[in-house]
């Protein structure tokens, strides 16, 4: 960690730079623009949400950063260069939404995926995924395969395969969406004290407000389609957070109402087209 | 009752009809028709004691052989009649064929599978050479690898390698997104994403595919064995017919019908290890 990111921190230089990004499907015959003109920039360790209703093209745009869609018009930078897509950036990680666990291999076996293909020495790599196994507290599961994990514990091993390789880019989709309430609470406090330790740059989609709240720096609030950027929010809360506490405070309540009347439009506006 | 028990019942039951239910044909002959006659389907009685004669456990004499006197071995020496030598030699093309067809199924499977290209060109002859019956095949590779035991390996194995390229090119092609956009996020290049996420999640697939190959690997030997061959099973039964002698051909699908089971059970046990992370495998694994 301390090696790249330690020289762009003095300056907080951009890690992704976004400009006019715009996307647009066939779909019959009629053409459909999913994202329209986004620009943005993420400075290096800042953590910031991509927050919209659904169909508001923030996956997209996330997606198009990770290389897994091209781009119809604009341009997106990481770290100076631009990607290609199609061709995996190196130092960026990705979260998905949906458990993408390999379901043949054990925990362990999953996690230390990326450190296997990169072939580190066998006895290196056991105390890497040792040391990410107990910092998500599956200990005791290493052995276990996938299907017998509870979503909490899938979502947890899918977590650490992407961090075991310590990308210093991290883009998330909706990683905890398929999680109940509670379980997406533990995950904020499992993601926040590695982020506050490693300060990764995160790029976090979701539709939830009170998870983008809880964890960003900045929150760039989505339109309803064509999606484009409406707003931008600062996120002043204190760090290092405590998920549960922060939501009983007056500051979070009142930057809540605000911008929750801001996304409501967008819902209103997204259910009517 | 348990299940074992209706089963013993149901063995017992059929051998008994088969036994000695002719006896009522004198009596009754609308109620047995003259397809039971012992000349066509023997008898549990006379099979046995032909398995003994063929396997060198009794001599013709009708004594039971014994083993210290080396007359067993005397018995096996001998490469007539010889159930064991028969055995040996269709198990054996069986295996050969069997691995042969899986292991150029499988890659061709995969690679067909794998590049869109290369599916479509070869689509139309795949398609052609499928709709071939591979039996009506065997007279022609007899002709041209001779009647050893290379000619049964080939039927076998043209039996078997389409049942499993069709498996596992399906397989590939079925392989979830997800897991092949995240291993390429996780870095892993082509290659790598066809041996650690193509591979085991096509594994499913091949396997379905492996127990219907192993019948198919031995229907093709035995084909082979009909039409000519120096040893083996299917070389028994021709003989036993052309003497007229049902207990020999008897035995022989006997025989057959425990060979097919034991490599049928093989193949399970090989699957479950092998298939452990899938649920329904999981309880027999551990």
């Amino acid at each position: 960690m301390a090696n790249g990111s330690a020289q762009f921190a003095m300056t907080r230089l951009s890690r992704v730079d976004v400009e006019g990004l715009g996307k647009s499907f066939q779909l019959g015959g009629r053409r459909i623009e999913a994202v329209k003109d986004v620009s943005f920039q993420v400075r290096d360790g800042e953590f910031v949400s991509l927050l919209g209703p659904s169909g508001s093209g923030k996956s997209t745009v996330l997606n198009i950063i990770a290389t897994l869609l091209p781009m119809s018009t604009g341009r997106v930078e990481v770290d100076g260069q631009p990607i290609i897509s199609g061709k995996t950036t190196p130092n960026v990680g990705y979260v998905f939404q949906r458990d993408t666990l390999f379901p043949w291999r054990t925990v362990a076996k999953n996690i230390g995926y990326a450190l296997e293909l990169s072939g580190m020495p066998t006895a290196e790599r056991r105390e890497r995924v040792a040391a990410a196994i107990e910092r998500v507290g599956l200990r005791g599961f290493e052995d276990a395969y996938p299907a017998l994990l509870s979503g909490g514990m899938r979502q947890r091993a899918s977590l650490m395969r992407t961090l075991v390789k310590e990308p210093q880019i991290l883009l998330m989709d909706e990683p905890f969406g398929a999680l109940d309430t509670h379980t997406k609470l533990d995950m904020h406090d499992v993601l926040l004290k590695i982020w506050e330790r490693e300060k990764q740059t995160v790029l976090f989609v979701t539709h939830d407000l009170g998870e983008a709240l809880t964890l960003s720096d900045r929150i760039i609030l989505f339109s309803a389609r064509p999606g484009q950027i409406k707003e931008t929010f600062e996120v002043p809360f204190a760090r290092p957070r405590d998920g549960v506490a922060l939501r009983e405070t007056a500051e979070y309540a009142e930057l809540f109402s605000h911008i929750w009347h801001s996304l409501g439009e967008e819902f209103i506006k997204g259910r009517a087209t | 009752m348990p299940t074992l028990g209706w089963q013993a019942v149901i063995v017992l039951a059929f051998l008994s009809i088969w036994q000695w239910g002719w006896s009522l044909h004198a009596f009754a002959p609308w109620a047995v028709p003259d397809l039971f006659d012992p000349y066509f389907v023997s008898k549990p009685s006379e099979i046995w004691s032909t398995f003994l004669q063929l396997g060198c456990l009794r001599t013709d004499e009708g004594h039971y052989v014994s083993w210290t006197s080396g007359e067993f071995g005397q018995c096996l020496a001998r490469s007539d009649n010889n159930l064991w030598l028969a055995i040996g030699v269709t198990m054996r093309n069986t295996v050969l064929g069997f691995v042969t067809g899986v292991a150029s199924g499988f890659v061709a499977g995969l690679i067909l599978g794998r590049s869109r290209r290369l599916s479509t060109i070869f689509n139309p002859f795949v398609v052609a050479l499928n709709s071939i019956p591979r039996i009506a095949l065997a007279p022609v590779i007899i002709l041209a690898f001779g009647i050893g035991d290379a000619s049964k390996v080939v039927t076998s194995w043209i039996v078997v390698v389409f049942l499993v390229f069709f498996n596992t090119y399906e397989g590939a092609r079925s392989v979830n997104t997800d897991h092949i956009n995240a291993a390429r996020l996780l870095g892993a290049s082509e290659w790598q994403v066809t041996r650690t996420v193509v591979m085991p999640s096509a594994m499913a697939w091949v396997f379905a595919s492996l127990s219907p190959a192993v019948s198919f690997a031995l229907i093709g030997v035995i084909v082979g064995e009909f039409i000519g061959a120096e040893h083996g099973i299917g070389r028994l039964i021709i003989e036993s017919e052309a003497r007229g002698e049902a207990a020999g051909m008897m035995v022989a699908v006997f025989v057959l019908m425990i060979v097919g089971t034991v490599l049928t059970a093989g193949i399970r046990r090989l699957q479950s290890y092998l298939l452990r992370w899938q649920d329904q495998h999981q309880a027999d694994a551990t």
